[in-house]
């Protein structure tokens, strides 16, 4: 149960985007159509999948004064961090080449943008900081893949209805994006209330 | 296109590099990053007196902190039953204890020997809305009269729940309010959205009203903790 | 810069780059990079600063770095190339605010980390170090790195001033600026002077992290209404 509600919580109430604004560069560019926010979302659940556990082991096992070294190697967290998730990023990429190529041709393009993507360093810092266990950082890995996922697809569908309305000119495009996260922000600020 | 032999050179003389000017690096800050962290929980402690200093705590230097923190202050660390236990107050970690069962943990306690008398420093550590919450009571020397605190939080909302610890008028709030109702039953004292009882209940922060309900839970569940060593330590 | 414009070294050219990134091709406002960490740590000018200084160090000497090897870095490892050396850079940082000032690293926690994934970082690198001299690439690192802190402190400044009514809050230096004089504040921080505008209540909205996306959005709005160049014709 605690698992489920790891999930929900890091899905709504600390929504990677919404809540925390990690990961909005990505966030803001490849948000103009719904179909390629889907993509991307899903690629980020994905990774986010993976790359927690992993460090999470890294961290545990590798970098604690209680790991196999038996010293404290946290000053080569950020280095390895963003290898694995630089390399698990490279992985999938080939992968998904692989095995279904439709896939990859509309995937493809986004796989590199994960890696510098502030929700997946940020998800695993804040698991960290946050001290989860194994289970637990992989719910919340999912939870606020999920979260970012439902993120952008929502503002990409605000997007493609923005484009029927009269913007003031120099507001189109990127500053009424800001405005708009802003006030999705706003909105789900609401929900910060719910105990689970 | 460079041949797999040179790129396996290259990535580990790149990782060696990097390995070599980071340890380094660690090797060298970690002694002033250490004592930066304990001074950074004394002063945290010293905050909750800070009206009793000799001097305004943000004048003082680190050294001057260390200083008065070995000539004037006494620590102790506790277990449940009130009993003194071998220790030192300010290496007790109190999430590391928080994790525990409640009759295991141990309590930190310390007690500042100034110019108006002793004072005693109490740890309380609870939930906030986002994250953890902790923080300093001062109590006067008969264990019942708050004569200041502190407050900390890990991911509270800044200019909501974060004004626990911003907003220096906040922790001012808790001076002179008595844990103690006059027929000596324990009350603690609580964060209110409306003060109906004001020698046991303090202002919340407007529009933080959970991070207040955490406050005022930690103050109630963290203050009893202390209760079986001040009954045994009557003055 | 004045001795800086002596020299032979320091041309128009070399100008365009520092400046550019301040003005017409801000990192933020005009390329989308690096708004994460912009919007989290606003509420203080202080930490804004901080922040800045620490992505300006980051991105100009990653770019110096990058650019002087950048013959030596295989294509298949590049990315790997790239992100280690930002994050051997991003743990100097680290380290030394943590040495040098231990509230401020509190403050700050993960985002120092986050500054690795900054985009700036890692789009200066692509577009520029790769492909350019290490002089000009560290100067292209500290226009972007300004243009970016630019930014950031002009979102710091509004939000600190009008949602707390001080300047920078958490420095040696506190001002309290507008809003009550408060006794209490007096007596905790003794440093701080006395504030004018009384009657000014602090505005609750911009002490939240939401409310410098609303003003990253109007700086947009002035900017490209100043320079119809950069107006948005899709």
């Amino acid at each position: 149960m605690e698992l489920i509600n790891i999930a929900i919580k890091s899905a709504f109430m600390e929504n990677m985007v919404l809540a925390f604004f990690l990961g909005m560069c990505s966030f803001l560019a490849v948000s103009k159509t719904v179909k390629t926010a889907i993509g991307l979302g899903l690629a980020v659940i994905f990774v986010l999948g993976i790359t927690m556990p992993i460090n999470w082991l890294i961290n545990h096992y590798l970098l604690s004064e209680n790991g196999i070294f038996g010293m404290d190697l946290t000053f080569l967290r950020f280095i390895l961090f963003i290898a694995v998730i630089a390399s698990m990023v490279q992985l999938v990429e080939m992968v998904v080449e692989k095995v279904s190529p439709a896939l990859y041709n509309s995937l493809g393009i986004f796989l590199p943008l994960i890696t510098v993507n502030c929700a997946i360093m940020g998800g695993s810092l804040f698991m960290i900081s946050r001290e989860y266990n194994l289970s637990e950082s992989v719910a919340y890995g999912l939870g606020g893949g999920f979260g970012w996922f439902l993120a952008i697809v929502a503002f990409a569908a605000i997007r493609e209805k923005m484009a029927y309305s009269n913007v003031p000119a120099p507001l189109r495009g990127l500053g009424i994006a800001f405005i708009l996260t802003g006030l999705m922000g706003l909105a789900f600020m609401s929900l910060a209330g719910i105990n689970l | 296109m460079h041949s797999t032999g040179y790129i396996i050179k290259f990535t580990v003389i790149m990782t060696i590099i990097a390995g070599l000017i980071l340890s380094g690096m660690f090797y060298a800050t970690e002694p002033i990053a250490k004592k930066n962290a304990a001074v950074f929980k004394k002063r945290a402690i010293l905050s909750s007196i800070s009206s009793l200093l000799d001097k305004p705590l943000a004048q003082m230097s680190d050294d001057e902190v260390m200083d008065l923190f070995a000539q004037k202050m006494e620590q102790k660390v506790l277990n449940m039953d009130g009993a003194v236990v071998e220790g030192k107050a300010e290496d007790l970690s109190m999430a590391a204890e928080a994790k525990l069962d409640e009759a295991d943990r141990k309590l930190p306690l310390f007690t500042y020997d100034g110019k108006d008398g002793k004072v005693n420093i109490i740890g309380i550590y609870g939930n906030g809305l986002w994250d953890k919450i902790w923080g300093y009571i001062a109590l006067k020397s008969d264990n019942k009269t708050i004569v200041g605190s502190s407050f900390d939080h890990k991911g509270e909302t800044p200019g909501l729940g974060a004004e626990i610890k911003d907003n220096p008028t906040f922790p001012h709030r808790f001076i002179g309010k008595t844990i103690f109702d006059d027929a000596g039953q324990y009350t603690s004292v609580k964060v209110m959205k409306k003060v109906t009882d004001p020698a046991h209940q303090v202002d919340g922060i407007g529009g933080a009203t959970l991070t207040s309900n955490g406050v005022s839970e930690m103050m109630v569940r963290g203050i009893k903790y202390y209760l079986p060593y001040f009954k045994n330590n009557k003055n | 810069m004045a001795d800086k414009e002596k020299t032979p070294l320091f041309g128009p050219k070399e100008k365009r780059l520092l400046w550019d990134p301040i003005n017409d091709n801000n990192p933020v406002t005009v390329q989308i990079l690096g708004v994460c960490s912009a919007l989290a740590v606003t509420s203080l000018v202080y930490k804004s600063v901080v922040m800045a200084i620490a992505v300006i160090f980051v991105v100009a000497f990653s770019n110096l770095i990058t650019s002087l090897v950048r013959n030596y870095i295989p294509s298949q490892v590049r990315m790997i190339a790239q992100l280690v050396i930002i994050a051997t850079l991003v743990t100097i940082v680290e380290l030394t605010l943590k040495a040098a000032n231990y509230a401020i690293y509190k403050e700050l926690s993960v985002f120092i980390g986050l500054i690795i994934t900054n985009c700036i970082v890692m789009g200066r690198l692509e577009a520029f170090a790769m492909g350019n001299s290490p002089w000009r690439s560290f100067l292209d690192g500290i226009g972007n790195g300004l243009g970016y802190g630019v930014i950031l402190i002009i979102v710091g400044i509004i939000r600190e001033l009008f949602g707390k009514g001080t300047l920078f809050a958490g420095s040696p230096i506190q001002l309290n600026i507008i809003g009550k004089s408060n006794d209490l504040v007096q007596y905790w921080i003794d440093t701080s002077p006395g504030s004018m505008m009384a009657w000014y209540s602090n505005n609750g909205l911009l002490a939240l992290p939401v409310s410098s996306l609303f003003l990253i959005g109007i700086i947009i709005w002035i900017q490209r209404g100043r320079n119809k160049k950069l107006v948005d014709v899709s």
